[in-house]
């Protein structure tokens, strides 16, 4: 079972909705307890100490304050032995708040009897493509870089390190410009065409699923 | 589980324990894959779809609670791909993969890996499925267990020699099959001796082209079988029961267009009896989830084995409509660990149920018939069920299987289900694309279909009776058929 912390926010640039990718997955190249620091870092800002499984009173509203305070909507926590989730109102995605990860929004996909052609929904279940395919829409004369594979997107070779490419970098078509990673395995993914990285469609630690737009280039 | 309702107006808190699955993959398209999401939201489970980029309209991705592109059309590279499913289930973080049919439910490979990877594949063992698909292997098991086998060489040929030993032993005709195999291909009738040889020569090269593997073994071959398949559903802990059979005998080119539940041959003593076989095979192998055998019956209503299905099948709902069961959440329960919950005393059989597969192809000549769907009218009304994927508006691509739709049919009697199949498929419209709704309208019809004198050579005798004339296919099935052409 996974143990990390997922949170999904309307709000997007608030720090404390970094994605955690993966737990205990990624090789980092930093030191281990460089590693283990960050790992509590996080573990203390976002979860309260101790979560069993029957939970009291003072930490449920320790728990609430952190969601109302943060404005989160949707909060979810996995330990081994239990999993909590908590949320505001229905779990229905907040319009103006486009999902970016995965499973972030539960959508409601209102009162459908299953019956299949009477009511087909008419927004998709949140996949990962959504926003980036929206948004790379608009750039029809740049050459756009999709992924590959499915699998999580990084910018950089490892956490601590420069990211491969930025807004700006020139590339070659062997340069590489991000990496998947797909079962363990770290796929370096090429830019394969010559220009100038204008666009950056996707966020570090982000799942991307094939066809996803990861990259704008403007070639020569 | 614990829910608190907070009373603060805004919050719900959830408590679940581990073992529950939260989140289901599901590895699969079309209609089973549409079927697998409607169970799972019955049950309150979270549904993953993945699909290829041409799929990306279709209905399962459009109910399930998320969706990820996997790869392009080809199967290869979607649907077969594990390493992008396994990515994906990993990135979605879910509990469970239910791999449908076809596609990699078979696969004890990709069983073993979602093991490896702490997912849990919703069917048997890797061992098991490994041991079944191995239709030689498979015929030894079972032979071991009990299970009547269709007399037959002991496993793959050694020679010539000993082909013609089993046969004078066994009695012509025979056929000869690749062990590897299945579909019709690398397999030959054999009536005399003096064809056996050129028989196994021309099937074991089949065989090697078709599957990779040349081994061939022989079997009695029974001139007007009946396709009887048991369901079986077994637990992690050793329980197991049977729900009855099924009726699959119309088949064309050994693709099955329609089946139904009961058989119409089919008697109490000989349902206990094969139910019994199939129950006593599936605990001597350690079998779990559910599964189908197949038997054929011959003319004297004696029943011999020829495969295992270690999957749900696509001819499964009119099993459920007989036994009032479902066997998707029965799979997901099994697969979550929890005990089967009824024995075999529990299971009952009410009325009768008939299922048509409609394809996208020419009634008339069966060529595929992809494109866009531009009217779809769906049949409804007491005792109709449709398992589809489709609907208006819908492009239906031209990468895979051409099965759109099941419409299946429960009432108290075959006559009454047959009535009611006929006029559930005058109700169901489909335009924008050809499909076979007309050929089982005519089916309907057939004095011998509505007798019950069915076999698996039902078809092509309709077929011609119909004034079919159906181009020539190669001379294995041709042979198998007694096609010409």
């Amino acid at each position: 079972m996974s143990t990390g912390v997922k949170s999904a926010m309307s709000d997007q640039e608030d720090k404390q909705a970094e994605v955690v990718p993966s737990p205990a997955e990624r090789p980092a190249a930093g030191s281990q307890r460089e590693r283990d620091r960050d790992r509590g870092r996080r573990r203390h800002r976002n979860q309260p100490r101790h979560l069993e499984a029957s939970i009291n009173m003072s930490e449920l509203r320790e728990l609430i304050d952190l969601i109302t305070e943060n404005g989160l909507t949707n909060f979810e926590l996995e330990r081994e032995g239990f999993r909590v989730k908590v949320g505001r109102g229905t779990f229905v995605e907040d319009p103006g708040a486009p999902a970016l990860l995965p499973g972030a929004s539960e959508r409601q996909i209102g009162g459908q009897t299953g019956s299949p052609v009477q009511s087909i929904p008419a927004s998709a279940p949140s996949h990962p493509g959504a926003l980036a395919e929206e948004a790379a829409s608009v750039d029809q004369d740049l050459h756009i870089i999709t992924a590959p594979i499915v699998g999580t997107f990084y910018r950089s070779p490892s956490p601590t390190a420069e990211s491969f490419v930025r807004i700006g970098s020139e590339v070659e078509h062997n340069t590489v410009v991000c990496i998947i990673e797909a079962m363990k395995l770290m796929n370096e993914i090429q830019a394969e065409a010559a220009g100038e990285v204008v666009k950056i469609y996707v966020e570090n630690g982000q799942a991307v699923e094939y066809g996803q737009p990861l990259f704008g280039i403007k070639t020569q | 589980m614990l829910t608190l309702d907070l009373d603060l107006g805004l919050l719900v808190l959830v408590m679940t324990s581990t073992r529950p699955f939260r989140k289901i993959l599901i590895a699969n398209r079309g209609e089973i894959a549409c079927r697998i999401i409607w169970t799972c939201k019955e049950m309150g489970i979270r549904t993953v779809a993945v699909h290829s980029d041409v799929d990306r309209d279709s209905l399962h991705v459009r109910f399930a609670d998320e969706s990820a592109c996997i790869g392009p059309a080809p199967s290869a590279q979607s649907y077969l791909n594990i390493p992008a499913i396994i990515s994906a289930a990993e990135i979605f973080n879910v509990d469970a993969i239910h791999p449908g049919y076809g596609f990699l439910a078979e696969s004890a490979y990709f069983a073993e890996i979602c093991e490896a990877c702490n997912i849990k594949f919703i069917g048997p063992r890797p061992g098991v499925i490994q041991l079944m698909g191995d239709k030689v292997e498979a015929r030894r098991t079972m032979k071991a267990a009990g299970v009547p086998i269709t007399p037959g060489s002991p496993g793959a040929l050694d020679s010539e020699e000993e082909a013609i030993k089993i046969a004078r032993e066994i009695g012509f005709p025979v056929i000869v099959k690749a062990s590897a195999g299945g579909g019709g291909r690398g397999m030959r009738i054999v009536r005399s001796e003096a064809e056996l040889g050129h028989a196994l020569e021309t099937a074991s090269t089949e065989a090697a082209a078709a599957f990779k593997n040349g081994d061939v073994y022989i079997e009695r071959f029974v001139e007007r079988p009946r396709h009887i398949e048991i369901q079986v559903l077994a637990d992690e802990h050793g329980d197991c029961v049977h729900l009855g059979e099924r009726e699959c005998s119309i088949q064309r080119r050994h693709q099955k267009l329609l089946e139904e539940s009961p058989s119409p041959v089919m008697t109490p003593e000989l349902r206990q009896e094969m139910g019994e076989v199939a129950v006593a095979a599936c605990k001597a192998i350690g079998y779990s989830s559910a599964g189908t055998f197949e038997f054929l019956l011959d003319e004297d209503n004696r029943f011999y084995f020829m495969e295992m299905n270690t999957r749900i099948q696509v001819e499964h709902p009119v099993t459920e409509m007989v036994t009032l069961t479902d066997i998707v959440r029965n799979q997901i329960r099994i697969a979550e660990g929890d005990p089967l919950g009824f024995g075999q005393d529990d299971v009952i059989m009410v009325g009768h149920a008939i299922e048509c597969r409609i394809n996208a192809e020419s009634p008339d000549t069966f060529t595929p018939s992809p494109g866009l769907i531009t009217t779809f009218n769906l049949p409804g009304g007491p005792g109709v069920r449709l398992d589809t994927y489709v609907y208006p508006g819908y492009r239906v691509p031209p990468f895979y299987d051409s099965m759109i739709a099941k419409v299946i049919v429960h009432a108290r009697t075959r006559e009454l289900a047959i009535a009611r199949m006929r006029r559930a498929l005058d109700a169901m419209v489909i335009e924008g694309i050809k499909t076979t709704i007309p050929l089982h309208l005519k089916i309907m019809d057939d004095p011998d279909f509505q007798a019950g004198n069915i076999s698996t050579r039902f078809m092509e005798e309709f077929l011609s009776r119909n004034g079919f004339r159906e181009k020539s296919v190669g001379t294995a099935s041709a042979a198998l058929t007694g096609a010409s052409g």
